[in-house]
């Protein structure tokens, strides 16, 4: 870690004054679990830090509007995920919550710095000797032809296949949530499935954001759909393990078949991945568990596998399908 | 012999750790203390070329940064703690250019403030002359070596034999031939290794959490050209070890060295990722297992040939066929060892070191041959359990594992088990799969000197070897003491893990209770005695407190020395000196172990296949259990530890570098509280009066034994998949095979 200079927002215009005056190499700060964790690898190496976190005027969320959900970027993932109406009306929301991280990380860290935490592929993470293109351009990446057990199959280009690894983006991505940001020239909107980029040749840049544009809110237009939904996560262990394969799903019925289908898989691209397709082979039919088998191969068609990851294409689809039982027996 | 089992009674230490008042290790600030961090090197084997620590020493508020450069002549090696020597490595870094292994220490900067110490560390430049490497077991490059042939100490170390184990195992007519591989895991205690060394009037005092205080006195005193009364090794409590710290660590010696430099104390926390590369690990081992039965299902062979990593400067010997010779009443056995030198630090001793990975082999074999002749697991169990050692043929000291089958099998409800696989279900389509293995663990002795002294306050001081690592050995000592001199438990204070007194011998291989207790209680004895002579003459039913005010004795205290059956006097120079000294499980008279049964449910989800397990029933012939409560903490600790061991934790290596990848706790995945059902745990808790005075065999170590093939069986009986490798993951079982 080397030494930076910390400042402290009072509101988001003088947040995004300061990012823009500290020029190059400035970062805001919400609950550091991604920042100081990289910090401290010598990842990442801000010379300063423009602290958000007080920004009282994002900590808030509302999950009662008729037209859409607004969560402020700094509200806590711990308070948004034990929100009781996200809980019944949206409870792939809350659970794509809930099944990250640990709790006391989740005390800690925002919804919007959740957004842009970064991949956890260990030669990413950690340092010389492993060549990166992420963390150094144009060093190589070791990660193709070593261990990729984790690795993306969706969405890799020959210089990065890094797992996106957050839970929250791929259950906004099915809903499809909007980021409101602002920076130095004002406001703008993101659909959040515009937000993260694939690797192509530039593994370095992993979102549209500019350096210098704040978070403000996130935005998730109301649906229907929204009650029988789910996040199911499929991982090493119960509970504090990123994704192998994750899928957020929401359905709806209209005389036993489908109306509207939502699907977002997580834990197995370079982004947060909607998989259309497999959305539009359910749509007009009743969701057997055929049905759901087919969407979920459909929902990994494309995947590339690697030497140690290849289980999770399978693995993938069932998680999708078991998704999608799980969705439907909450209509 | 202790008669009636030892009450309930709580962890003595239990509130002053909630509290946080237990200090450990890296807890300590002496007054002006400095802080130290560590570079490492980014290449897998080599020579350091040249080295710049020029920008290292520019940042603000560093003191001090040394190399090899500056540490050649100021530090000798401690020599390996398996070869004669003290430490877990016998290379000690940072007294030569060379580097044997990713993640080597290079450096070490003293700063002000722990920021800027780590600050300048990762300023430290090198550059290298690289040489290839190798180190996976398989990769080309190693070197195997056969124990037997080797320089090893023998008879310890020559193969086990008995009969003529191929001609058996050719002539059978049931056999099992298997490959079974296991990865190279980390123990990952809480408690980071931690030092802070300090020098007064020429002493080195070392705060640091060990298993072995003496080793690490004496080795800091060869290293440093020191007496060993100059140096003193503080460790009243450690934050778990399993083996990680169970002798001299390499970078303590650093630590000293530097402190005296700035004539400061100087505190090392050495991060994790550090500790994943210079402490010790469980090596990487691959096992070929032959069984062989006649048709009535009696077990007349077993082969058991290993390969197990070592590293290049150290020959880490192993004793997996300690566990499988021993096992069952078979005639015929072979064990053949061998040692595959990589490029790594030198492994060692992970919890169950040898046995959890034997008993994988065996246990998954003998499941194997149940079904090869249609015969019930636990039955065919207990058709070969042994009467006498069939190795030495002598007999057992005590034995009751087939006592831990019948009691497990009823508590776990057995009986309802149907044999074939994949024909227990849920109605969901989940498989369900009950498994059982058993499990051993050499119950082995260590001498020791026990001082107890009393006074007339009433308070009663134990001072014996032995450390306190969280298995609860301060209230088993507190329990069996108060219960000679009849004194409440609370009033018995274990002074343990400081050196200058009793020698700290090396608490480890599941031997501190059974030499640590015993040796208390005979101070006890002597006490009371020493009691009756103070004269009193209504000394009958009085408080031993009482009885010393009367005679006017502000206190008392005696010392009793005392070693395992078979040792000879000598044994208590090797004690003194801070080398391991403990003997077992092969006794003159007997041979002792400890035996556990583990019983087993896994239920697979149909779908995505994650593997849970909602219950295991372990029941355990530890001898006497002389404190409950920390024994029940202790098999379940194991039980947890052995479901990570079959389903979870695997350290990764890419051969392209070295080292090892996942070196963190976030992405090394051991069990949390979700993946943990019901543990429940049975003891048999019949003492071994051959042993020792009070009949505790060991316990910390068996506990995990047998949990990873109870596990492993489990999963055939819920799929009819035989899965050799562990850990056993999702993608082992993604695939439902033909059921
Ligand atoms: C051990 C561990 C396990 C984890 N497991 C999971 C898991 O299973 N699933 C999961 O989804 N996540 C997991 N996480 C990641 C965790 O959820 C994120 O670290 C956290 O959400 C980041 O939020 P923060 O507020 O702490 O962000 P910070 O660390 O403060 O910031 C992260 C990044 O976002 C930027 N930033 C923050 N706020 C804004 C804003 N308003 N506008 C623009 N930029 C901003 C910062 O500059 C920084 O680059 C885990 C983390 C750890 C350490
Ligand atoms: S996958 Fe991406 S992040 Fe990982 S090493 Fe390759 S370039 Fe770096």
């Amino acid at each position: 870690m080397q030494p930076f200079s910390y400042s402290r927002a009072r509101t988001a215009a003088e947040a995004v004054e300061a990012i823009a005056a500290g020029g190059q190499g400035t970062r805001f700060l919400a609950g550091g679990t991604t920042l100081y964790d990289l910090m401290k690898l010598n990842v990442e190496a801000p010379r300063r830090v423009v602290d958000v976190s007080g920004l009282d005027e994002l900590a808030d969320f509302d999950t009662s509007g008729e037209s859409e959900l607004v969560f402020g970027a700094l509200a806590k993932m711990s308070d948004v995920a034990s929100d009781e109406r996200l809980i019944r009306d949206y409870p792939a929301l809350s659970e794509s919550l809930w099944k990250a991280a640990s709790q006391q990380l989740r005390n800690m860290a925002s919804l919007g710095g959740n957004l842009l935490q970064r991949t956890r592929c260990a030669y990413f993470r950690f340092g010389e000797p492993f060549q990166c293109n992420k963390r150094k351009p144009g060093s190589g990446c070791a990660a193709i032809g070593g261990i990729d057990r984790g690795h993306a199959l969706l969405g890799g280009s020959e210089h990065c296949i890094a797992t996106y690894p957050g839970d929250w983006a791929v259950a906004l991505a099915a809903f499809d949530a909007v980021v409101d940001v602002l920076g130095p020239k004002g406001r703008r909107s993101i659909p959040l499935q515009e937000l993260h980029r694939e690797p192509g040749d530039s593994p370095d840049i992993e979102t549209t954001l500019a350096p210098d544009e704040l978070i403000l809110r996130i935005r998730v237009p109301a649906t229907d759909a929204g009650r029988a939904s789910t996040y199911h996560k499929i991982r090493d262990r119960e509970s504090y393990a990123f994704a192998l394969a994750s899928a957020a799903v929401a359905v709806a019925f209209e005389d036993g078949a489908v109306s509207e289908a939502r699907i977002a898989i997580g834990g197995l691209a370079t982004r947060p991945w909607r998989a259309f397709e497999a959305e539009r082979s359910l749509i007009g039919k009743p969701l057997t568990e055929e049905a759901a088998k087919a969407a979920g191969a459909r929902a990994l068609e494309g995947a590339k596998p690697g030497h140690h990851n290849a289980f999770r294409i399978e693995l993938g689809a069932r998680t999708v399908a078991d998704a999608l039982m799980i969705a439907k027996a909450r209509a | 012999m202790s008669a009636a089992p030892f009450p309930n009674t709580a962890r003595v230490d239990a509130f002053d750790k909630v509290r946080g008042a237990a200090r450990y290790g890296a807890d300590r600030s002496p007054p002006g203390m400095l802080h130290a961090a560590l570079a490492t090197a980014t290449i897998g084997k080599g020579r350091i070329e040249s080295i710049d620590t020029s920008a290292a020493r520019a940042v603000p508020g560093v003191r001090l940064v040394l190399t090899h450069e500056d540490l050649a002549s100021e530090i000798k090696p401690a020599g390996y703690l398996m070869a004669g020597g003290y430490a877990s490595n016998g290379l000690q870094p940072m007294i030569a250019p060379e580097i044997a292994w990713r993640g080597q220490p290079i450096a070490i900067v003293v700063a002000d403030t722990l920021p800027a110490a780590i600050e300048a560390a990762a300023l430290v430049r090198a550059s290298f002359a690289v040489e290839p490497i190798a180190v996976e077991l398989s990769a080309e490059g190693t070197q195997t070596v056969v124990q037997s042939e080797s320089q090893l100490p023998k008879p310890m170390y020559e193969d086990i034999v008995a009969g003529d184990a191929d001609k058996a195992f050719a002539e059978a007519a049931v056999q099992v031939d298997a490959v079974f591989t296991t990865p190279a895991q980390h123990q990952n205690p809480i408690e980071l290794v931690g030092t802070v060394a300090e020098w007064k009037d020429g002493t080195l005092i070392i705060h640091e959490g060990t298993q072995n205080a003496e080793a690490m006195r004496h080795g800091l005193a060869r290293q440093l050209g020191l007496t060993p009364e100059q140096v003193q090794i503080v460790s009243p409590y450690c934050g778990g070890g399993f083996g990680q710290k169970n002798s001299l660590q390499i970078y303590t010696p650093l630590a000293a060295v530097a402190a005296r430099r700035v004539d400061r104390p100087v505190k090392l926390v050495v991060p994790r990722a550090a500790v994943f590369h210079n402490s010790s690990f469980r090596p990487a081992s691959r096992h070929r297992f032959r069984l062989g039965a006649d048709k009535s299902g009696k077990l007349i062979a077993a082969i058991h040939e290993t390969d197990s990593q070592s590293s290049r400067h150290d020959l880490f010997p192993t004793l997996y066929a300690e566990t499988t010779g021993h096992m069952y009443a078979i005639d015929n056995f072979r064990g053949r060892e061998r040692l595959v030198r990589t490029d790594t630090q030198a492994p060692g001793y992970m919890r169950a070191p040898f046995e959890h990975v034997a008993a994988f082999t065996m246990e998954s074999c003998i499941d194997e041959m149940a079904y090869a002749l249609g015969k019930d697991p636990v039955a065919l169990r207990l058709a070969n359990d042994a009467y006498a050692d069939p190795i030495s043929k002598k007999p057992f000291s005590s034995r009751h594992l087939a006592e831990c089958l019948t009691r497990g099998a009823a508590m776990f409800g057995w009986d309802k088990r149907q044999m074939a696989p994949g024909s227990m279900r849920a109605p969901d389509g989940t498989q369900i799969g009950w498994g059982v293995a058993a499990g051993s663990y050499k119950a082995a002795t260590a001498p020791a000197i026990a001082r107890l002294t009393l006074t007339d306050q009433g308070r009663a001081i134990i001072n014996v070897g032995v450390h306190e690592m969280g298995q609860g050995i301060r209230t088993a000592l507190s329990n069996v003491v108060a219960a000679k001199l009849g004194i409440a438990p609370e009033l018995v204070e274990a002074e343990i893990g400081v050196t200058g007194a009793s020698p700290q011998h090396l608490t480890a291989g599941s031997w501190g209770t059974a030499t640590a207790v015993p040796a208390a209680s005979e101070a006890a004895d002597a006490m009371l005695k020493a009691l009756a002579e103070l004269g009193q003459s209504d000394a009958a039913g009085r408080k031993p407190a009482e009885l010393l005010k009367a005679a006017g004795r502000p206190s008392l205290s005696v010392e009793i020395r005392r070693k395992a059956p078979g040792h000879p006097d000598q044994i208590f120079g090797r004690l003194a000196s801070g080398l391991p000294s403990a003997m077992g499980p092969a006794y003159p008279e007997y041979v002792s172990f400890s035996y556990i049964a583990h019983f087993v449910e896994v239920r697979i989800e149909p779908g995505t296949r994650r593997i849970r397990v909602p219950r295991v029933v372990s029941v355990v012939d530890c001898g006497r259990v002389v404190s409950p409560r920390t024994a029940t903490s202790q098999v379940q600790g194991g039980v947890v530890w052995g479901i990570g061991a079959a389903l979870r934790e695997a350290s990764e290596v890419d051969p392209r570098f070295g080292g090892f990848l996942n070196a963190d706790i976030a992405e090394y995945v051991v069990p949390v509280n979700a993946d943990i059902g019901s543990i429940e745990v049975g003891f048999i808790d019949k003492p071994d009066p051959r042993l020792n005075e009070v009949g505790v065999k060991g316990l910390g170590e068996v506990v995990m034994v047998g949990v990873a093939p109870a596990i492993a069986n489990a999963i055939f009986h819920a799929t009819g998949k035989r899965l050799r490798d562990l850990p056993i993951r999702i993608e082992h079982v993604l695939d439902k095979g033909d059921l």
